[in-house]
């Protein structure tokens, strides 16, 4: 339903609660966050909510990224990595956190810029907690390339899809409704971590016995999740995002400077 | 139907024959391993050679498997479909940004990263 796939729950819950090894925890969410991303699209992109377009062109910067991730995992350290991503969910949190006061809709209106213009960005979607149809711009189109990118960077180097980057990112720098970032989020998620599992599956952390059942569980709960966002407001949603980016910031930076 | 409806109803599309079909694969294997009782651990790792050269030849395993990779295989359709789309609507530039993107996949897939 937050268009974060789950991959950041699923993992500690499958190493604490059942002892399950860290690759093999890893590679059983990355193939589950595949399945919710694809799951959840199924409806999302009926509903309208997915700006398909925006999403394919996200997408671009989102794999490039990803590539770039892949090739930094040897220059940089984990930790130095974690500790650098935990900063930025914080800063996403605080920034999220500020404006879901200042304002009553949980976007602020943008016109599309140019480029957006130019490649037919901006969309419309009904909104039955409005009982509206809203129709919106995308501002600042490369400057949520850009963070875009660097989400891409951040899930090839984690193996997560990078949805707390990609949705606050959306949301406050190109001003879509929240429900359509997470939406086109989500959208975008499967195409990363699908070039992420096929990685866990040739290297064989994909485990059937604890993959299967996270797998059907994950397909599952999309379902439920996909059609739940019908009915919560926009600002319901930032607000729970300002607490799970605290609490994944508070946790990457912990567990960077545990690595140290 | 608008021709951005026919391409919101063909994705969702791609994307539901994708998801099923692997849930059922994945749901048949997992039920015959339950069923014939052999829930051990399996030995050794499950990759893609194993998949084609692996002995036992075939097993529910396999069936489990090939499901992950049908889901995994579901977001790269989902693409593909989309070009073939944005090509008979004559938006050449999505066309390319959308087959470009496809391209980085394969480069990322063959690179053994992601």
């Amino acid at each position: 339903m937050l268009g974060l796939g789950g991959g950041t729950i699923l993992v500690p819950l499958l190493i604490f609660l059942l002892g399950v090894p860290i690759h093999i925890a890893s590679g059983a969410s990355i193939v589950a966050v595949v399945a919710t991303s694809s799951a959840a699209a199924i409806s999302y992109v009926r509903d309208e909510m997915t700006n398909m377009r925006l999403g394919m062109f996200l997408e671009l910067a989102t794999t490039l990224g990803a590539v770039t991730g892949a090739f930094l995992v040897s220059v940089v350290s984990e930790s130095t990595l974690r500790v650098i991503f935990g900063l930025s969910l914080l800063y996403a949190s605080g920034t999220m956190y500020l404006q879901s006061r200042r304002m009553e809709r949980s976007w602020a209106h943008r016109p599309n810029d140019a480029l957006a213009d130019r490649l037919e960005l901006g969309g419309s979607y009904f909104d039955s907690t409005r009982n509206e149809t809203i129709t919106y711009g995308v501002g600042n189109t490369p400057k949520t390339m850009v963070v875009s990118y660097f989400a891409g960077i951040v899930s090839g180097l984690l193996g997560i899809g990078g949805g707390g980057i990609k949705v606050p990112a959306m949301n406050s720098i190109a001003g879509i409704p929240m429900k359509v970032a997470v939406a086109t989020s989500n959208f975008m998620i499967g195409v990363t971590a699908a070039a992420s599992a096929f990685v866990y599956l040739r290297h064989g952390y994909c485990n059937a016995f604890v993959t299967a059942p996270v797998v059907l569980g994950a397909l599952l709960g999309a379902f439920v999740g996909a059609r739940l966002i019908r009915h919560v407001r926009g600002v319901d949603i930032k607000r729970m995002f300002v607490f799970i980016l605290l609490v994944l910031g508070l946790r990457m930076i912990l567990s960077g400077v545990w690595l140290v | 139907m608008t021709s951005v409806e026919k391409m919101e109803v063909l994705i969702s599309n791609v994307l539901k024959v994708g998801v099923i079909l692997s849930a059922v694969l994945i749901l048949l294997g997992l039920t015959i391993l339950v069923a014939t009782g052999d829930t051990s651990y399996p030995q050794g790792v499950m990759d893609i050679d194993w998949l084609i050269w692996g002995d036992p030849f075939f097993s529910p395993s396999h069936i489990i498997f090939l499901g992950f990779l049908t889901l995994i295989a579901t977001p790269v359709m989902r693409i593909a479909a989309s070009i073939v789309v944005y090509l008979k609507m004559n938006d050449r530039s999505f066309a390319t940004i959308t087959a470009l993107v496809l391209i980085i996949l394969i480069v990322s897939f063959t690179l053994g990263i992601g």
